[in-house]
């Protein structure tokens, strides 16, 4: 019920909804225009600039003009009023209006509603484990300020009320992991039509063309991370982790054939015992590879294994997922086709004849196809290739130019020129783009590979082994290969190459390192355990448990049981933490007087101990001294300055003697 | 724990509101497959599960006890004395007191700590003469988070009267009492004449007291005054002009009013209740106690 004395919402609580809403607004800066968060932050200054002042906005015709033109406004910064940014933009104007208008309870609870709602819309921009720590922060600070109004000018100014809200949410956290695990995750039919733009989110594309991997090479963003469960880790120098495989090359330029590749199971000799299992988490990229140790050999739920040996999934990538893959590192053999041997011979006729020319010499010197990949590995080595970063600018059509001239390329270079020069020979080749290395994180035992491990490779069909790996940039840069590209940069850097900058250095130092471990270390577990459960993870657990029946009406029936048992639960603990501790001293003198009501002489509740040891003294003369050294110990105790031990002894020894002698 | 003695829990309109966040995050969150926004619904949804004893357990353990209530005139406002107090163990938040069904407003208290109590004076307005009864009173608390309402309801009985409300003319009637007195007679009392000293008795006004003799150290003794002897006023109910009953009382509750503030002696005479005249303020509330309880 709002009586008449609340139309004005109490400062504190104010305070609490203006904390609350500030950490809602990291994640809307990341992915809306900025004038909307910019605009509730105005919204909560001014906010405080009017409420002594008692002025807010009242004018109907005002407030409808307001929210035009945001609407307008919104229409203007991105061009439509459907998807999720406008969206959550339009929520996002219309809360700052509010603020401006507020000033009853009742709009404080709508400004606290609007608060939750906000929350979820900042884990549909984002939902990395920062953004969901200041997500969380918000809601503990919206619950606060409820708990503040509703607790009004009682005692005590930020801890009180902030320990309200904990407590509330402290024990909430077994209800929200049972119901996490097991509240039914059922798919609505109707989707919304609402895609998060991953504009943010890096990863390779179906084309490796010059420069395309260079890009990602400067990104410190993660690309996914991996368990090996069974502890079989493979060395450095093996961790090539294939993502996706491109067989149509035009020079330096490479892509894959298809968009969809089809539904045929790639031939494949499962190796007992050899395989290496992985769990996989992966970053979402917006396309629809996964990624797994050089070469998967089974097939992921909801993902196909393609014929050229990588990972499809049916849907695009679009949030954290976890999978579990089996590799095998040694590559099996298979057979080719005639008709796909012919395709991957296949090389555009812009190519020079120089080129050309390279190639057929080493033919020329020994048609076996392992010489001729020695060969070319030789001339990689021998002619001053270089390996760098910022290597300027090739075209489509430069091969001659790379390979003659400027001599100097990234991995994506090496790999497409060396997948060229090998079909110019007369060995189907092809090139694989994917990551390579990655950082171990000793607390979590997971490898983090981030999209600056970014690589591109070849892979040779030899008669005898089938396709086989084999990469160029091994052969011009073996650091990259075994240190990995960070490290391989630092070494350049000695070399004047590119300077290492006071922050890294600074990030070096091993108190920031743990810090750094730590963070990741949480991060994926944000990612794997919480972001990474779905439908198929919780049939997977349940399976496990022993749930006998899995029907979404079932889980739900067992979720509302459990929250139920859990407030009977919680409601009887509370209950048993709040019963007062009688004070002894009181319990002791409250028997006496029971005693002393029965014997006849009940105690008037207004008359004072000394009064009453008076009277009951009369009335019982030979018990007079014992309840006269009773109602001294009790004035004593109660109302003397300290604690006596042994005065509380004697007090307790006569009150039970001072029944039982009468009898 | 007893659950007859349980509080009630009664929605508030901001569950409305929050049972529409609720649906909207889980219908955000099943048709996006988003987990983040799972595990938000779940944090929501088990506060306010969570929330459910706290509500209850806020309310409980208060007992409330009311305190003697002021006799009022009708058309003014009772004010009801309550004590809350608090037998748990720990502190309880928020908590509204209120006389239901009387038009009161609740009061608030904010905080009552572990195994103290709170007084907060309730007022509602009294509405005709006569004698009332406070039967119930009513606790509730929305703590902690509003949307929840835990009511209470304590039994009590606390009687009240109120008096008929003065109105009328307020001019005094003619004194025709005094022919029942042949002479005038002079009343000790609250008088404006000194009439000398006496010695001080117990429950004697001290405003009274020869303070200056006390100084010179003389024992204790109060001043003496008379009231000009104008003799008894007598107000009688069939002597009042009007044919309505209460009008005629509220007339003689005016009567009583301007008496006392003149400090005449009056006397009260109903339907088979006569006071003697007197003054002061025992015989004033005797007289309107028996305007209130007349029948």
């Amino acid at each position: 019920m709002i009586t008449k004395r609340d139309t004005r919402i109490p400062r504190r609580p104010l305070l609490w909804l203006a904390a609350a809403l500030l950490f809602v607004l990291p994640p809307m800066f990341d992915g809306l225009a900025v004038w909307v968060p910019m605009l509730l932050l105005s919204a909560i200054a001014t906010k405080f600039w009017m409420e002594p002042r008692g002025y807010r906005l009242r004018f109907l015709p005002l407030k409808l003009a307001l929210v035009v033109a945001a609407v307008v406004a919104i229409f203007i910064s991105y061009g439509a009023i459907k998807g999720i940014e406008p969206g959550v933009s339009l929520i996002i104007v219309l809360m700052s209006l509010k603020i401006f208008e507020a000033h009853t309870v009742r709009e404080f609870h709508f400004m606290v509603m609007l608060g939750w709602v906000l929350c979820l819309c900042g884990f549909f921009l984002a939902q990395d484990l920062a953004i969901a720590v200041c997500i969380m922060i918000a809601f503990t600070l919206l619950t606060t300020a409820l708990v503040q109004f509703y607790r009004g000018l009682a005692a005590g100014r930020i801890w009180p009320p902030l320990r309200g809200a904990l407590t509330l949410l402290a024990q909430a956290v077994p209800l929200i992991v049972l119901l996490f695990l097991l509240f039914p995750r059922v798919t609505t039919g109707f989707r919304l039509l609402l895609t998060p733009n991953l504009t943010s989110a890096y990863g390779f594309s179906d084309r490796l063309s010059p420069g395309s991997v260079e890009t990602l090479a400067s990104s410190r963003s993660v690309a996914f991370r991996v368990e090996f469960p069974d502890g079989n880790v493979p060395r450095a120098a093996a961790l090539y982790w294939r993502g996706l495989v491109m067989t149509q090359g035009e020079g330096m330029e490479w892509r894959s054939r298809d968009t969809q590749p089809a539904m045929s199971h790639p031939s494949q000799e499962l190796r007992g015992g050899n395989t290496v299992r992985q769990w996989i988490t992966i970053e979402p990229h917006g396309e629809h590879w996964m990624f797994a140790l050089d070469r998967p050999v089974t097939a992921s739920p909801g993902a196909i294994l393609t014929p050229g040996n990588y990972l499809w999934s049916w849907q695009p990538i679009m949030k954290p997922r976890r999978y579990e893959v089996r590799s095998s590192l040694e590559m099996a053999r298979q057979g080719l086709q005639p008709r796909e041997r012919e395709r991957l011979l296949e090389v555009p006729a812009s190519i020079s004849p120089r080129v050309r020319e390279l190639a057929q010499s080493w033919r020329a010197a020994d048609p076996g196809p392992r010489a001729i990949v020695g060969r070319a590995l030789d001339f990689f080595q021998t002619q001053r290739f270089r390996y760098s970063l910022s290597p300027g600018e090739y075209k489509r059509n430069d091969l001659e130019e790379f390979l003659f001239r400027r001599r100097i390329g990234f991995c994506e270079h090496y790999a497409a020129s060396f997948a060229t020069l090998m079909r110019l020979a007369g060995v189907p080749a092809r090139v694989v783009v994917g990551y390579l290395g990655g950082e171990f994180n000793e607390m979590g035992h997971f490898y983090l590979v981030r999209q600056s491990d970014t690589h591109a490779w070849c892979e040779v069909w030899l008669p005898d082994t089938g396709w086989t790996r084999v990469d160029p940039t091994n052969v011009v840069a073996p650091e990259r290969v075994n240190l990995g590209l960070e490290s391989f940069l630092e070494r350049s850097a000695g070399a004047g190459e590119m300077s290492p900058g006071f922050t890294r250095t600074f990030a070096r130092q091993p108190f920031f390192a743990k810090i750094r471990v730590t963070w990741q270390t949480l991060n994926y577990a944000w990612d794997s355990r919480v972001l990474g459960f779905d439908a198929e993870a919780q049939q997977a657990l349940t399976n496990e448990i022993g749930l006998p029946d899995l029907r979404p009406v079932s889980l739900l029936f067992l979720s509302a049981i459990i929250a139920a048992g859990f407030v009977v639960i919680l409601a009887t603990w509370m209950q048993m933490l709040a019963r007062a501790h009688p004070d002894p001293v009181q319990s002791l003198y409250a028997r006496f007087c029971a005693k002393a009501a029965r014997l006849g002489a009940p105690r008037d509740p207004t008359e004072g101990p000394v009064d009453f040891a008076r009277r009951a003294g009369q009335f019982l003369p030979q018990e007079s001294e014992r309840i006269a050294t009773i109602s001294d110990c009790y004035v004593g105790l109660r109302y003397g300055r300290e604690m006596d031990s042994a005065m509380l002894h004697r007090f307790a020894h006569e009150v039970r003697l001072f029944c039982s002698t009468r009898n | 724990m007893n659950l007859a003695r349980l509080p009630r829990l009664r929605p508030t309109t901001a569950l409305g509101g929050l049972v529409f966040v609720l649906f909207a995050m889980w219908y955000a969150a099943s048709s996006q497959n988003n987990a983040a926004a799972y595990l938000l619904f779940f944090t929501l949804s088990s506060l306010f599960i969570v929330s459910i004893p706290h509500a209850l357990l806020n309310i409980a353990s208060l007992k409330a006890t009311t305190e003697s209530v002021k006799p009022t005139f009708a058309g003014d406002e009772v004010s009801l004395p309550v004590e809350v107090t608090n037998q748990s163990g720990k502190p309880r938040y928020g908590v509204r007191v209120q006389v239901p069904d009387s038009g009161g407003d609740e009061q608030a208290v904010d905080e009552i700590a572990a195994g103290r109590a709170a007084r907060v004076l309730i007022r509602f307005p009294a509405r005709a003469r006569g004698e009332y009864e406070v039967k119930r009173l009513c606790l509730a608390s929305a703590f902690p988070l509003g949307v929840l309402r835990a009511t209470k309801r304590i039994n009590c009985h606390q009687r009240f009267l109120v008096y008929p409300k003065p109105e009328g003319d307020p001019r005094l009637p003619p004194d025709r009492a005094r022919s029942a007195y042949n002479r005038p007679r002079t009343e000790l009392g609250e008088g404006d004449d000194f009439a000398g000293v006496r010695a001080y008795e117990l429950g004697q006004s001290q405003r009274q007291i020869d303070w200056k003799a006390v100084a010179r150290g003389h024992p204790l003794m109060t001043k003496q005054y008379t009231t000009e002897a104008t003799g008894a006023l007598y107000l009688d109910f069939a002597a009042v002009p009007g044919d309505d009953t209460e009008t005629r009382l509220a007339q003689l509750a005016l009567w009583i009013i301007e008496a006392e503030r003149a400090r005449r002696s009056y006397g009260l005479r109903l339907r088979g209740t006569e006071i003697a005249p007197s003054l002061g303020q025992v015989h004033f509330h005797r007289c309107l106690r028996a305007l209130a309880l007349f029948k």
